[in-house]
Parts: C-alpha cells; sequence; structure tokens
C-alpha cells in the first residue's frame, strides 16, 4: 500500500511541475537575434579590456571592433525588423497530454514489467530471519565456514544438501572437506564418490573407485559402492570381472531391491544370466534403459508413464503376474499417483489374495510405499 | 519497496522523456513560450527521477539484494563497498543506466546554465537530447532491465567479473561517459541548428565550452581505461588498438577536430556549417562506439554478456540518429549562413589542417576496426588489423599534424606569416634537434625514428612555451611589463599551450617506450637474480594469501642497484572464488617516469616460476601528458569571458572579401 502512496505522489509531483509552466501566462518569446546582439556587444567589451591590457595594439583593436560592430549592426536590425510573436494560445492539449499520458505510460509499462508484489530482500536482513529460505541457509552455512573451515559437521551437512541443489562441485569439495575433518564414513565416501562421478559425466574415476573401494572396506555390504565398482569395471571393459561383481551384487540383494532392473540391465548388456527371473511383461528392455539414461528429466518421466501404462495394459489381460503388479504398484509410487497405486494394489490382491504369500508381499510393500490398501482388503 | 521504486522512477523517467521530446519541439515550431518552458522543467524532472533510479539500484548493490538478477549476476557478499558501488555500472544493464544518467544530467546541465540561449534553441537541443534519451530508456527496459527479479532469491552473488575488482572501474566509466555522452550536447546543438535553419552568434558561442568540457572528460577517461588495461592484464602493453579501444579513441579524434573548429567559428564566425557536421559525427561515433561495446560484436572485458536483441535494437538506434542528422544536414545546411573568409596561411587555415589531418586519421581508425567485422559478416572470412596497420598509417598521418601544432597559435587570424612564425619557433625547432641528436648519440646504432620522435616532442613543448612566451611579449618588453601581460592573458592561452606540450610529452612516452623497453622472460627459483633497467631484481620465493573472496600466490622481489637493496615489491596472481577465475596483479615500481613491471606466468616443472620483467622507460609521460591535455582543457574552459579573434589587416588593399 505504502508502495502505491509514494509512486502516486512522485506521479503527481511530476505533472505538477510539468504543468506549472503550461499554467503560467504566456510571456513573450525572445528575438533569437537579440541574443546575437548580447553576444556581440560583449565581444566588443572584450576587445576593449585587452586593449586596456595591452594584449592587443590600437590598431589591430580599431579593426577588430570595426568587425564585430559590423555584426553588431546587422544584428540590431534584424531584432527591429521582427515583430514579436505575441499571442498566448490554449495549452489544453499540452495539459491534458501531461495529465492522462504521464500516469498511463507510467503504470502500464511499470505493471508490464516490474513485480509491485515483491519486497525488497537485502542479504542482511534475510540472514537475520532466514526462515524456510534454503538459499539462504546455505548461504548461512557457507558464510560460517568461511570462518571456521575446519567446522566438519558443518561441511557434512551441507555436502548432501548441495548434492540436491545442484551444485556438485561444491558437493564434491564439502565431502572432501568433512573426510579430511572427521574422517570417512561409507556416507561421506560414497556421496564423495558420486560427486566426483556426476562431475566427470558418469565415468567412475580412479579417484572415485578408490573412495569407493575404501568405503566398501568400512561397510562390506553396501548395494551402492558395490554397484559402482562393478559399472567402473564394465565401463574400463573387464567384462567377465564385471559380470561376475554385478552377480554377486544380485546374490546379496533382496529379491525385489529397486536397484535389481538396472542391475539385470548391465548384465544382459555384457551377456550374463539374468539373474532375476525375467519372465515378468513390460520389463524394459536393454534398448529401453539406455534410451532413458540418455534421456533427462521430462522425456524419461515421458518414458516411464509410457512403460507403466502398457504395462498396466498387459496386466489387465493376464493378472496372473505378481512381479508385474509389485513393480507396478513401485512405479505409480515413484510418480506419485497415490490413487493408481492403490486401485493397483486392490486388483492385484484379487489375483493374490491378501492370505497368500505374493498377497502377504504386495501388502507389505503398500505398507513401505505409505500406499492405503482400503479397508476391504483387511 | 525501494528496488520497485526505483522501477517506477525509471518508468516514469521515460514518459517524461517522451513530453520533452515533443512539448518543447513544438513548442518552438508554434513560437509558443510555455510549451518549450515545459521541456526546461521536464529535463531537470526526469534527470531527478533517473537519479532515483540509479540510487534504487544502487542500494539494490551495496544490501546484496541478490533477489534482483542485475545483483545476483554481478556482485558477492564478500566483495569490498568500494566494489559493490562501483559494482553496479560493472555491468551491462547498470552501464546503460549510468550511461542515460548522464544524458539527463547534461539535458538538466543545459536547461539550467541554457538561460543565454535564444528560447528556440534551448527548446529544440532539449528536444533533441530527450529522442536520444528516449530512445536508451527504451532500450534499457525492454532488452536490460536492471530491476528484474528473481524468486526464489539466490542465497550468494556469482561475484563481480575479478578483473573489474579495481579502482579503476569506479573511475574510468563514469569519465567515459561524461566524455562520449557529453558529445550528445554538441549532437543536440548541431541538430536544433539544422531545424531551426539558422546559427545564432549564441549557438557559436556556447558549442565551444560543452565540447571542450566532454572532451577533457573524455581524454581522462581513455587514458585512465589505458593504464588500468596497463596494470591489470599483466601484459605489460597500454594500448592495443583494440576494437573497443578505437570505439572511444575515435569520438576523442573527432571531438578534438571538432574542439578546434569551434574555436575558429566563436572567434571569427567561420566554419560554421564544417562545425555542424563535425559535431553530428563525434556523437554518431560515440553512438557507434556504444552499439561495438554494448551488442556482443565485439568479445572484450567490456562486453558483459552477448544478446542479439541487444545488438538489433542499438544498432536500429544508431541508424535512426545517425541516419536521422546525417539526411537533415543534407537538405537543412543549404539555408545556413557561411561564415567569415581567410586566407590559406592563417590561424583558421592552421585549424582547418588540423581538422582534415584529424578526421582522416578518424576514419583511418574506423575502416581499420569496421573492416574485419563487415569481411566476417560478408564472407565468413576471420581477418585480424592489428597494431602493424595502426602503427604505420595512423603514425604516418599524424606526423605532419604533431608537426605543424606549434605554428598554429603563432599564426595571426585571417591571415598569417608562416615565415615569421617559422622564425618565432626558432629555439624551440633548436631545442628539439638538439635532443634529438643527443638521444641520438646516447643510443648510438640505436634507432634513429626514435630519437627524431623524442626530438619532435621537446620541439612540441617547446613550441607550447614559446607561444606563452610571445604573447606576454618577453625579451622585447620590460620584464615588469612582461610579467603583467603574462598575468593577464587570457586563461585559454594556458589551456592551449598545457594541452599542446601535454601531446609533446604523451608522444615522448610512446616514443621511449616503443624504442627502449626491454622484456626479459626468465624462469628463476628463489635467490636467482635478473636485470632489467639497470636494476638487479632478486626472487625471494612464494607466498600463499587470502583475501575476501580471492585466494592468491604472490612472488616477493627485492631490487638492488650497485648490490645495494633499494626497494622491494611484490607480484601476484589470484584465483577468485566464486568464479574460479585467475588474475594477474603485476608488481610495479616507479622510478622517476619509468617503471619496472614484473608479472607471474606458471610454474615451470622444476618448481621455479617463470617470470615475465619489463623496463619500461618514461611510461609514465604517456599518462602525464594526458593530464596536461585534461588541465589545459579545464582551464581554458573556466575561462568563461569570450574571446574575440583579432583579425590581422591586409597589407594595402588587398581585400579579401567581405568579412561575413
Amino acid at each position: 500500500m505504502l508502495f502505491w502512496i509514494v509512486v502516486s505522489v512522485l506521479t503527481a509531483a511530476v505533472a505538477v511541475a510539468l504543468l506549472l509552466p503550461l499554467m503560467r501566462a504566456e510571456a513573450q518569446t525572445d528575438i533569437p537575434q537579440s541574443h546575437d546582439v548580447e553576444v556581440y556587444r560583449d565581444q566588443l567589451a572584450e576587445l576593449q579590456r585587452d586593449q586596456a591590457n595591452g594584449l592587443i595594439s590600437g590598431d589591430e583593436a580599431e579593426f577588430a571592433k570595426a568587425e564585430v560592430a559590423r555584426r553588431l549592426l546587422a544584428a540590431n536590425e534584424a531584432v527591429k525588423a521582427t515583430a514579436p510573436v505575441s499571442g498566448r494560445r490554449a495549452n489544453r492539449i499540452a495539459q491534458a497530454a501531461v495529465i492522462v499520458f504521464l500516469p498511463l505510460l507510467g503504470l502500464c509499462l511499470y505493471l508490464a514489467t516490474g513485480r509491485p508484489d515483491l519486497p525488497d530482500a537485502p542479504l542482511a536482513m534475510r540472514l537475520a530471519n532466514p526462515g524456510e529460505d534454503i538459499n539462504i541457509l546455505i548461504a548461512k552455512a557457507e558464510q560460517h565456514l568461511v570462518q571456521n573451515p575446519e567446522d566438519g559437521a558443518g561441511w557434512d551437512l551441507l555436502a548432501p544438501i548441495y548434492y540436491r541443489e545442484g551444485r556438485i562441485e561444491d558437493a564434491g569439495a564439502a565431502y572432501q572437506n568433512a573426510i579430511r575433518i572427521l574422517g570417512p564414513t561409507p556416507m561421506r565416501l560414497a556421496g564423495y564418490a558420486e560427486s566426483l562421478i556426476a562431475l566427470s559425466g558418469g565415468l567412475i574415476t580412479t579417484e572415485a573407485q578408490d573412495a569407493l573401494r575404501q568405503s566398501l572396506a568400512m561397510a562390506p555390504d553396501d548395494p551402492r559402492s558395490e554397484y559402482y565398482l562393478a559399472l567402473a569395471l564394465k565401463q574400463q571393459g573387464k567384462t567377465e570381472e564385471a559380470r561376475t561383481a554385478f552377480e554377486a551384487l544380485v546374490r546379496s540383494s533382496p529379491k525385489d531391491a529397486p536397484w535389481l532392473p538396472l542391475v539385470n540391465s548391465h548384465l544382459a548388456e555384457l551377456g550374463g544370466d539374468v539373474a532375476q527371473n525375467d519372465k515378468a511383461p513390460g520389463n524394459p528392455t536393454q534398448a529401453d534403459v539406455a534410451a532413458a539414461q540418455a534421456m533427462d528429466g521430462a522425456d524419461r518421466n515421458a518414458m516411464i508413464e509410457g512403460m507403466v501404462s502398457s504395462l498396466a495394459e498387459k496386466l489387465k489381460q493376464d493378472p496372473d503376474n505378481f512381479e508385474g503388479w509389485m513393480r507396478i504398484i513401485r512405479s505409480y509410487a515413484v510418480l506419485d499417483r497415490k490413487a493408481d497405486a492403490a486401485e493397483a494394489l486392490r486388483q492385484g490382491l484379487q489375483a493374490f489374495p491378501a492370505g497368500s504369500e505374493e498377497g502377504r508381499s504386495l501388502l507389505a510393500l503398500a505398507s513401505e510405499l505409505g500406499i492405503d490398501a482400503g479397508k476391504d482388503v483387511k | 519497496m525501494i528496488v520497485e521504486f526505483g522501477h517506477y522512477a525509471l518508468v516514469l523517467a521515460l514518459a517524461t522523456s517522451i513530453l520533452q521530446s515533443l512539448l518543447p519541439v513544438i513548442g518552438a515550431w508554434r513560437g509558443e513560450r510555455a510549451l518549450m518552458q515545459s521541456g526546461t522543467t521536464a529535463a531537470i524532472a526526469s534527470f531527478c527521477l533517473l537519479a532515483l533510479s540509479f540510487g534504487a539500484l544502487t542500494y539494490a548493490h551495496v544490501t546484496s539484494d541478490f533477489s534482483v538478477v542485475n545483483v545476483w549476476e554481478n556482485s558477492h557478499s564478500m566483495i569490498p563497498l568500494l566494489y559493490k558501488y562501483s559494482g553496479v555500472w560493472g555491468n551491462h544493464e547498470g552501464s546503460m543506466l549510468l550511461w542515460l544518467l548522464i544524458l539527463m544530467f547534461f539535458s538538466a546541465l543545459v536547461a539550467v546554465f541554457g538561460r543565454n540561449l535564444p528560447d528556440t534553441l534551448r527548446a529544440n537541443v532539449l528536444g533533441v537530447q530527450a529522442w536520444v534519451a528516449t530512445a536508451f530508456a527504451l532500450f534499457i527496459l525492454l532488452t536490460s532491465n536492471p530491476f528484474a527479479r528473481i524468486i526464489p532469491a539466490p542465497g550468494e552473488g556469482r561475484d563481480l567479473n575479478p578483473v573489474l575488482q579495481d579502482v579503476g572501474l569506479a573511475i574510468h566509466p563514469p569519465l567515459l561517459y561524461l566524455g562520449y555522452v557529453g558529445f550528445s550536447v554538441c549532437f543536440s546543438f548541431a541538430v536544433a541548428a539544422l531545424i531551426d535553419g539558422r546559427i545564432d552568434a549564441a549557438w557559436a558561442r556556447w558549442v565551444r565550452p560543452w565540447t571542450l568540457a566532454a572532451w577533457s572528460f573524455l581524454t581522462a577517461g581513455i587514458a585512465m581505461g589505458s593504464y588500468w588495461a596497463y596494470y591489470e592484464l599483466g601484459w605489460g602493453g597500454w594500448w592495443f588498438w583494440d576494437p573497443v579501444e578505437n570505439a572511444s579513441f575515435m569520438p576523442w579524434l573527432a571531438g578534438t577536430a571538432l574542439l578546434h573548429s569551434a574555436l575558429v567559428m566563436e572567434k571569427r564566425e567561420a566554419l560554421k556549417i564544417w562545425t555542424v557536421l563535425l559535431a553530428i559525427l563525434t556523437f554518431s561515433l560515440s553512438l557507434l562506439g556504444t552499439f561495438l561495446v554494448r551488442s556482443g560484436v565485439l568479445t572484450s572485458v567490456h562486453a558483459f554478456a552477448t544478446d542479439p536483441t541487444r545488438g538489433v535494437f542499438i544498432l536500429i538506434i544508431l541508424m535512426l540518429f545517425i541516419g536521422g542528422a546525417l539526411s537533415l544536414f543534407a537538405f537543412r545546411a543549404v539555408r545556413l549562413k557561411a561564415g567569415g573568409l581567410f586566407a590559406p596561411i592563417s590561424r583558421e587555415g592552421a585549424l582547418v589542417y588540423n581538422n582534415l589531418i584529424l578526421t582522416t586519421a578518424t576514419a583511418t581508425v574506423l575502416t581499420g576496426t569496421l573492416y574485419p567485422l563487415a569481411l566476417e559478416a560478408m564472407t565468413g572470412a576471420k581477418i585480424s588489423v592489428g597494431p602493424p596497420f595502426f602503427n604505420i598509417t595512423f603514425g604516418l598521418l599524424m606526423l605532419p599534424l604533431l608537426v605543424a601544432v606549434p605554428f598554429g597559435p603563432l599564426l595571426a587570424w585571417k591571415r598569417g606569416d608562416l615565415l615569421g612564425a617559422a622564425q618565432r619557433l626558432f629555439a624551440a625547432i633548436g631545442a628539439g634537434l638538439i635532443v634529438a641528436m643527443g638521444v641520438f648519440y646516447a643510443r648510438y646504432g640505436g634507432p634513429v625514428m626514435a630519437a627524431a620522435g623524442i626530438g619532435l616532442g621537446i620541439y612540441m613543448i617547446g613550441g607550447a612555451v614559446t607561444d606563452i612566451v610571445l604573447r606576454s611579449g618577453s625579451g622585447k618588453l620590460p620584464l615588469a611589463t612582461a610579467w603583467a601581460r603574462l598575468k593577464g592573458l587570457p586563461r585559454s592561452s594556458f589551456g592551449t599551450a598545457l594541452a599542446h606540450a601535454g601531446v609533446g610529452v604523451t608522444l615522448i612516452g610512446i616514443v621511449a617506450v616503443t624504442a627502449y623497453e626491454t622484456e626479459t622472460i626468465v624462469e628463476m627459483k628463489p635467490g636467482m637474480t635478473a636485470e632489467a633497467g639497470g636494476f638487479t631484481l632478486r626472487f625471494d620465493g612464494m607466498r600463499e594469501g587470502q583475501g575476501p573472496n580471492y585466494t592468491e600466490e604472490a612472488a616477493h622481489f627485492d631490487i638492488l642497484r650497485g648490490g645495494v637493496v633499494v626497494d622491494d615489491f611484490w607480484s601476484s596472481k589470484r584465483i577468485y572464488t566464486a568464479r574460479r577465475m585467475p588474475t594477474t596483479e603485476a608488481g610495479i615500481r616507479t622510478f622517476g617516469f619509468s617503471q619496472l613491471y614484473v608479472s607471474l606466468g606458471d610454474p615451470a616443472p622444476n618448481g621455479a616460476m617463470v617470470i615475465r620483467i619489463w623496463w619500461k622507460p618514461f611510461i609514465l609521460c604517456i599518462w602525464l601528458g594526458t593530464v596536461l591535455m585534461m588541465i589545459g582543457g579545464a582551464v581554458s574552459l573556466s575561462d568563461r569571458r569570450l574571446r574575440v579573434g583579432v583579425p590581422k589587416r591586409a597589407k594595402a588593399k588587398l581585400a579579401m572579401g567581405a568579412a561575413e
């Protein structure tokens, strides 16, 4: 509100300033030649001063004076010959233009380009009162760390936030600092390795491998480290070793581990046995996975949507597919389509009753994903 | 709220400018004084509005308000306060706002100090100023709005370009813009005269002070930019014939020509039409410079961002104003009354000679700058017109002008005596020759041209002194009388002498550095020494340091002369953390007018550092000369009295024709 009051006052002030001369009684316009007369008079006076100071001789002065005097005479005559322009005309149009145009253009253009709803956001004020502002929380942590660069807990806290915000390079540096100060943990090492991998565009560098191995030595069954190390072997072209590593990962994983499809696709590419049964229809083919990895964001979502709907179609025709129901419920949950997930759960329970082994698995998955199974099935 | 208020003030300034571009011009056309008066108020009002707007942007920068895109992209919470202020124009949007602010500042000055101009002239001048202002205000609002916001606001800025984090940024752009944009007043005067179809005596009287003010600022701005590039970029060069430098140099050359032709017009009412044309050309070159720098056609530290819409927009402004003004000139110049006549050998003649050479030089620089761009646009071929082209063509063009400079002030108005002037200059010529021979003998085998160049510089300084001495009548008159006359001399005479001597001083600096500079590139380990300019440099070792927003590696050197340590200094390389950009902070030590310049290269594999050492004899003369020129301009400007050129009477009755 205050903003609009100030804006109106400013606009009004400018309008008044412009209107005042337009409303004043019309004075006579001066004759341009009268200014010439003034200049020539000045010139004559100047010549006299110079002569008095001895800067020019009497002879020169007389000659110059004669020249200026000739111009002065001509200008004087021109002044006399020009009739003074008087004549007061109404300036109503000009006045109206000022009153209408100024606020109109000002407001239109401002509303089109400005953000009157946004208050100022000086950094000091935001720092004093951060609220929910994630950027300012990061900035605050950063400023704190500039002052206390040896505060490992701070780096530990900041690193995953950086990663989520897409500031991968900063995330890597923060993990590195946390490891340096607080010592390595599997979490920090794996986070550091993931930052390095993201930075190199998916390539698992030697540095990343070292971190992963160190992490694996501390937490031997960490599937994330195992997966990346296996992938590193694949990237190096060590097919046999990569296959062995992936197979080991499959063996140590729970049957419904979400990373299994990805591992399986690698295994398929490496020509190994796809450990988990792949009879479930609608599993992404090798080509699909490769395509999904090449895409990002919206494209990938669209592809997943497409695969989910084709899977739903297949399940409608052949409901006797436990694997299929497990996957579609999980997919719906990932896509945040809770209602569809609940509906899929209901249909799956029709094929595999809640009392059966499969039915219990479906219910367990649903509760893990936070999907309401509905009263009727209980 | 302050930010949005600044945004609104900018919009309102545009609206006021549009009114200012119409009302006074209509008033002048219909002879209505009230309408003309409203132009005066509008000029002052729009300047105040833009000052508010600029203040709001400054507030956003100083308080690190990262919800403003411009602040987020070009500032950082940790940079020193000075750079938060200067960072306001250390980017495209802010610098355009500064450009507009200065344009409106000059309009307001005309409105306030233009009381002694005829009403119609003042109204038209303000109208034309407002046309330019409207075009640029639209440009800012439509393509480069400094008040654009971003939600959610980032927590930290992306930092100011590290190269710009220097005191130079606080001084160089405002000075340069005061010069660039100052010529807009001359342009508006010229267009107003064309609209009016008449050049009054008052017109002639008031163009020169505006030109002089703009020229002095531009001189200072260019010199500052050159010195800044010299110490910041770490290449040890002071002028690269870079298109961006040429963009500022062309208006300076044309402005220098304008300054001299305006002189003839003020004192002798001659060269009127030519002055009008020069005024249009000078500001056109300023606009061209703005286009080259701001459109992103050229990549340099000055092109903050490249965005084709901006380039097209400025190109349209450029064509509109240059094309419009030149067409107006073509149609209306015939209506202007030509000025007085004069003999070829006369002060006027000398000034015409000056104008011819300066405009040719401008054309040369223009060709050299635009030809590669045009060729690339037409055929896609990339060529580079470098210093060899400019040094040869420009240098050869300037030579006859520099020789003639001391003659000019000694020639009489209307008809002069060349031989007499040469006789009166014998002392200066002699001094130049003696010094040239001295330099040649001292450096026997050294370049002959260098000795000649330094001699020329001395001769120009001597010529300036001769002019003052002769005017005071020293030698002919008793000492007391001469002293009294010296004191009574118009300040503009001292201004002329200072500026001309300044050119000589700059010339000496340029020639000395070009001919006698030494460059040494060595790999040094701590404890090693190197020789330069008669000094011994001892490398002590490296030290790591930390600034507010950068880390640095600094090398320490002792300077020894004859085995004794006379001085010591640091030379460093910095990495600015936010942009991960390196800069060189060269170590510079001054000895008299000469400098020792050391910049760090990369570490060599064996643990040594690559170090570049320059000895730059008399390099400070280059900028000292420009300071003299600028002081000359200021002294001349302070002389508010009207000067009349006293014509020389023709011998016998050899009438040269009417003086009108």
